[in-house]
């Protein structure tokens, strides 16, 4: 199955990354190729407590990415996915700390946030016509800044233990439960975007805005809705952390999740551009991402030098696709643009 | 109205009336603001911001954008700091030797981005790490304490309200006036920005074009940093890692298109001056420091609406 899934256009640079499935088998081999290395230099990096550990924030990670990929299909980004994916932490924490509701009505009631601030970012951006990126960063700070006024940047540590309880449960002794739900949360994208009109919609308004208004696609709702899917699934990552850590810390995502949600998706074969999801390719890219942060960490190299990595990462990958489609361009027409 | 008219299409006006009726209203409601001291702390916080902003504001003009901003001014600041403390390079040495590696950082983005078409965005966003990646890594997070005495006084000394670090600032604001006014490739810029084809049709190197406005971006970024070891003492890893909102704030709310094409130093200038004033008149009335952050953000998205309705009423749109 060709996963990279796109309205079929005509357009030649709307090429997915190293040209589809095969790109994605490239980069699988390429993680297997670190797991290889990792696991011959530190034994402990297959050990089943490092492997554990390694599935619970590849979860994160790969909702993070989803998070950001949904807005890059419509074309747009959104800068402030740390921010909502923080809001949601400390909500929750407010919610079943503070009023003392049920674990599920304040998972809930923080999903609904993360929507709700994704609305103001959607509509924001189809009511003013700027750029989705000067609105979110705005928005970015706005949410952080709230966020903090309001909590005073306390910890929420006395959230009820069954949360703490779920985060450390592994199934099979080394898969984290996080990591099914992350997975299934892929499974839903995929149905999203290759099976329901609403996902068609999607991409064909990243694809080319004009000629899907023109063909009846409610452009500015989907955009809206794309925004709101990306705001509940920065929530759904925050709400992992706070299992992770069994308490609502405001440190978590903030800017620290930027990089992260850009490299998954465009590592594996999102564009920029829009009009085309890459569901599988991104987890893929998230689990790139979460091997070498966890191989340098068990070779004690160091959080110092991961941020190093992960930039030429995301430059080699771009750079890799850029040339790529023009090879193929100029192999198929003959000459370039 | 012409003269309302005319005071709409002059895109600082707002911003100059905001500044005066604010320092108007601090200056009644706290007695501390228009002490000598107050408004030297208020212009030496104002002198990294205001470079900040303009190492921005040039990557907006030719319709690119700079995330590594920030990153670029850590590692020119933990090299500058590093090649006085670890190397012994003099201060003399030392400043053209970061501002050149701040350029050179630069021209890699510039490089990168103007090659191979890809957007600039990701390009600086990968960049922006690696550059983090090799500061955190040269330094494990800790930074160099012992600076020229000479570096540290042109950092705090002053003359009344008037501090030394002003000096640099000024010197640039003025060459980057002249620069977009008054040369050719200030102007080639500025028409790259404002539509590249056209630029293309009358024989400006696009692909020049965005490369020199990269490297002045990195050398600004540069200029900044060294200011902020001036002004701190000491080169701090950190330096850089909240500037992101900042330097796209300035040019902003300052009225630059974020389309590329057009920017405003005096408006730049004016919304640092406003910024400024905000985080002074927010640490004078014992405000919560995090609403800066909330309000710096709201600043924007009101700037950004304001500029809308501005082109909108004015016909320019």
């Amino acid at each position: 199955m060709s996963e990279t899934t796109g309205p079929a256009s005509p357009v030649r640079n709307r090429r997915p990354f190293l040209g589809g499935a095969s790109g994605q088998v490239g980069l699988l081999a390429i993680v297997a190729i670190f797991w290889f290395i990792f696991s011959t230099l530190a034994p402990g990096f297959l050990s089943s407590f490092n492997l554990y550990a390694l599935g619970r924030s590849l979860a994160v990670d790969i909702v993070i990415g989803f998070s950001q990929m949904v807005v890059l299909a419509t074309g747009g980004m959104n800068l402030a996915v740390g921010s909502i994916g923080v809001c949601a932490v400390m909500a929750a924490g407010f919610l079943l700390q503070d009023l003392g509701l049920p674990i599920s009505v304040g998972f809930a009631g923080a999903l609904l946030l993360g929507g709700a601030l994704g609305w103001l970012n959607g509509f924001a951006i189809v009511k003013t016509g700027v750029n989705a990126f000067i609105i979110t960063l705005a928005s970015a700070s706005l949410f952080l800044g709230a966020m903090l006024i309001l909590t005073k940047a306390v910890p929420y540590n006395g959230l009820p233990p069954e949360i703490g309880a779920f985060g450390r449960a592994r199934l099979f002794g080394i898969v984290s439960p996080l990591l099914i739900i992350a997975i299934a949360i892929g499974a839903a994208l995929v149905v999203l975007y290759r099976f329901t009109a609403l996902g068609r919609q999607i991409l064909a308004a990243g694809a080319n805005p004009r000629a899907a208004a023109m063909s009846g696609v409610p452009v500015d709702r989907v955009i809206v809705i794309s925004h709101v899917l990306s705001g509940m699934l920065a929530a759904a990552a925050g709400l992992m952390v706070v299992t992770r850590l069994g308490a609502a810390m405001p440190a978590t995502g903030g800017e620290e999740w930027l990089l992260p949600s850009f490299l998954g998706p465009v590592l594996g074969g999102t564009l920029l551009s829009g009009g085309s999801v890459a569901v599988i390719g991104t987890m893929i890219g998230a689990a790139l991402v979460t091997t070498i942060r966890s191989g340098l960490l068990v070779l004690q190299i160091g959080n110092f030098w991961l941020q190093l990595f992960l930039g030429l990462i995301l430059l080699f990958a771009v750079l890799v696709d850029r040339y790529r489609s023009v090879y193929a361009e100029r192999r198929s027409v003959g000459v370039k643009s | 109205m012409p003269f309302l008219r005319r005071l709409l299409i002059v895109e600082w006006s707002g911003l100059a009336v905001a500044i005066v009726l604010g320092s108007v209203l601090l200056a009644v409601l706290t007695p501390n603001f228009m002490t000598e001291y107050n408004i030297y702390v208020m212009l030496r916080s104002f002198c990294v911001g205001l470079l900040v902003g303009f190492a921005q504001m040039v990557t907006l003009g030719v319709g690119q954008m700079n995330i590594s901003v920030g990153a670029i001014g850590g590692l020119v600041a933990i090299s500058f700091g590093g090649m006085m403390e670890a190397l012994g390079v003099p201060l003399v040495l030392a400043v053209p030797l970061a501002i050149a590696i701040g350029a050179l950082c630069g021209l890699i983005n510039g490089v990168l981005t103007a090659r191979t078409g890809i957007n600039g965005f990701i390009i600086t966003l990968a960049t922006a790490s690696a550059f983090t990646g090799i500061n955190l890594g040269i330094t494990e997070a800790i930074p160099f304490y012992n600076m020229p005495a000479a570096l540290v006084a042109f950092g705090d000394e002053r003359f009344f309200a008037f501090p030394y670090l002003l000096i640099a600032p000024i010197i640039v604001t003025a060459l980057l006036m002249l620069f977009f006014a008054r040369t050719v490739p200030g102007r080639q810029l500025l028409a790259v920005g404002g539509n590249p084809h056209a630029a293309d049709l009358s024989g400006i190197s696009r692909e020049r074009t965005i490369v020199l406005a990269h490297v002045l971006s990195g050398g600004l970024a540069a200029i900044a940093a060294v200011l902020a070891v001036a002004q701190l003492g000491s080169a701090q890893p950190s330096i850089g890692a909240d500037w992101l909102l900042l330097s796209f704030a300035a040019p902003i709310i300052g009225g630059a298109a974020l389309t590329g094409g057009y920017v405003s130093v005096v408006g730049t200038t004016l919304a640092v001056i406003l910024i400024a004033l905000i985080e002074n008149g927010m640490v004078l009335a014992n405000v919560d420091p995090y609403w800066v952050q909330f309000l710096l953000g709201a600043l924007i998205l009101a700037a950004v609406w304001l500029n809308r309705w501005r082109a909108v009423k004015t016909g320019t749109d």
